[in-house]
């Protein structure tokens, strides 16, 4: 089964996701996470209730998916470790698109199985935060 | 896709291109590959095309006028949503942007200015009382200390990075949104549907302009817009648009619930 297939330049909106991205991954690369502004993220939910949130962790695993250390990224969340893979991945290719690459990612039929594994992936991810604690 | 058969104008949904037989009156018809403007000479038409086929205001301001086309994107966005959204053009994704970007970024960095320079002492003192104890006094403390900058290069630093921040937003939101409305199965017409709810959605948060209760009006505005974007752009019923705008704040965000309900309780503690 091809995974690819040809394609044009990229589209506004393959560039201005891989823009947000690579500007997620490059704030988490940069800015110390006990100081301002990413140290004011902390999560509320945890704080009002002592459990993690879902997205809870995510500015540790891009922050440590930015250093290339992506054990501690999926130890701080499994899914912000994903989703920030994935930016990186998308960023990255879209530049070669960029450059040339004639080629895109096949998308896929969204059937009631892949939302019910992408449901289960998010309850998931949860579970270890609360069993591992979120960072 | 949708079709529309030539003899009996019935409209029905296929999954395929080519020739193939009406399924109300049995008629062979062909579904050509890409929708056909005109319909005097085609077997097919389209309804993906919005009603109006024009595109908003915005997206034809090379005929309004920049002004123009901008000031009733806006207005139509505020006061007739599900017009303006059912006029949305799917093929102007980068148009949408620069619609949002111009919206929000000098809207908000207008509030941040004022907020800065006009309402933060009260706005300090409040964050200063709220933090003096409770289980969030260590974020409102640090929120404090941020706020404290109001240097010129602060405020340079802030006008460079509102554009930055609010691309990043959209992009974030949409994204999210997308994941959704996907989850719960109501993304028919790709993210290039949701991103155009979110970018016209976000008009209201010219009332970021507004220190203090500007922004919290604006995005509670926003959700509600961008849920009628969402039915409107992704032709799905009014309970699953809903749903898919609220099912991220829901279960990313029902920490505001939570702080809402914990900041009135922390109120009622302060002297």
């Amino acid at each position: 089964m091809k995974c690819v297939v040809r394609a044009g330049p990229p589209s506004a909106h393959a560039l201005g996701l891989a823009a947000a991205g690579l500007s997620l991954l490059v704030a988490a690369a940069v800015l110390p996470l006990d100081s301002p502004p990413l140290s004011l993220f902390a999560c509320p939910f945890r704080a009002a209730t002592s459990l993690p949130c879902l997205a809870c962790g995510c500015t540790h695993a891009f922050a440590a998916v930015a250093r290339l250390r992506l054990a501690d990224a999926l130890m701080a969340s499994p899914l912000g470790a994903l989703v920030a893979l994935a930016c990186a991945a998308h960023a990255a290719w879209t530049a070669l698109r960029l450059c040339g690459l004639r080629y895109a990612p096949k998308g896929f039929a969204v059937t009631a199985g892949v939302r019910l594994g992408a449901a289960a992936v998010l309850a998931g991810n949860w579970l270890f935060l609360v069993l591992h604690g979120a960072p | 896709m949708l079709a529309r058969c030539p003899s009996c104008r019935s409209t029905f949904e296929t999954e395929r291109t080519g020739p193939q037989e009406c399924p109300s009156c049995g008629k062979p018809l062909v579904v050509p590959d890409a929708p056909v403007p005109s319909t005097t000479q085609s077997s097919f038409s389209s309804t993906d095309e919005a009603p109006e086929g024009q595109g908003t205001p915005w997206e034809r301001r090379a005929d309004l006028g920049l002004w123009r086309g901008w000031w009733e994107t806006v207005v139509q966005g505020l006061f007739e949503p599900g017009r303006l959204f059912r006029s949305a053009r799917l093929d102007r994704g980068a148009a949408q942007t620069g619609f949002a970007l111009v919206t929000v970024s000098v809207p908000w960095f207008i509030g941040q200015m004022l907020d800065r320079f006009l309402v933060r002492p009260w706005t300090q003192h409040l964050i200063e009382k709220l933090g003096g104890a409770g289980p969030f006094a260590p974020l409102l403390q640090k929120i404090a200390a941020a706020g404290n900058d109001n240097s010129p290069r602060a405020t340079l630093l802030v006008a460079m990075l509102t554009p930055i921040l609010v691309l990043i937003g959209l992009y974030v939101n949409a994204a999210v949104t997308h994941v959704a409305a996907l989850v719960l199965g109501q993304a028919k017409r790709g993210f290039a549907a949701t991103f155009a709810a979110c970018a016209y959605a976000s008009a209201p948060l010219l009332l970021t302009a507004v220190p203090g209760c500007g922004a919290p009006v604006g995005f509670i505005w926003t959700a509600v817009l961008t849920g009628v974007g969402l039915k409107e752009t992704h032709r799905i019923a009014p309970g699953g648009a809903a749903a898919a705008v609220l099912a991220p704040y829901a279960l990313l965000c029902c920490a505001a619930c939570v702080l809402m309900v914990l900041g009135g309780f922390a109120m009622r503690g302060v002297p």
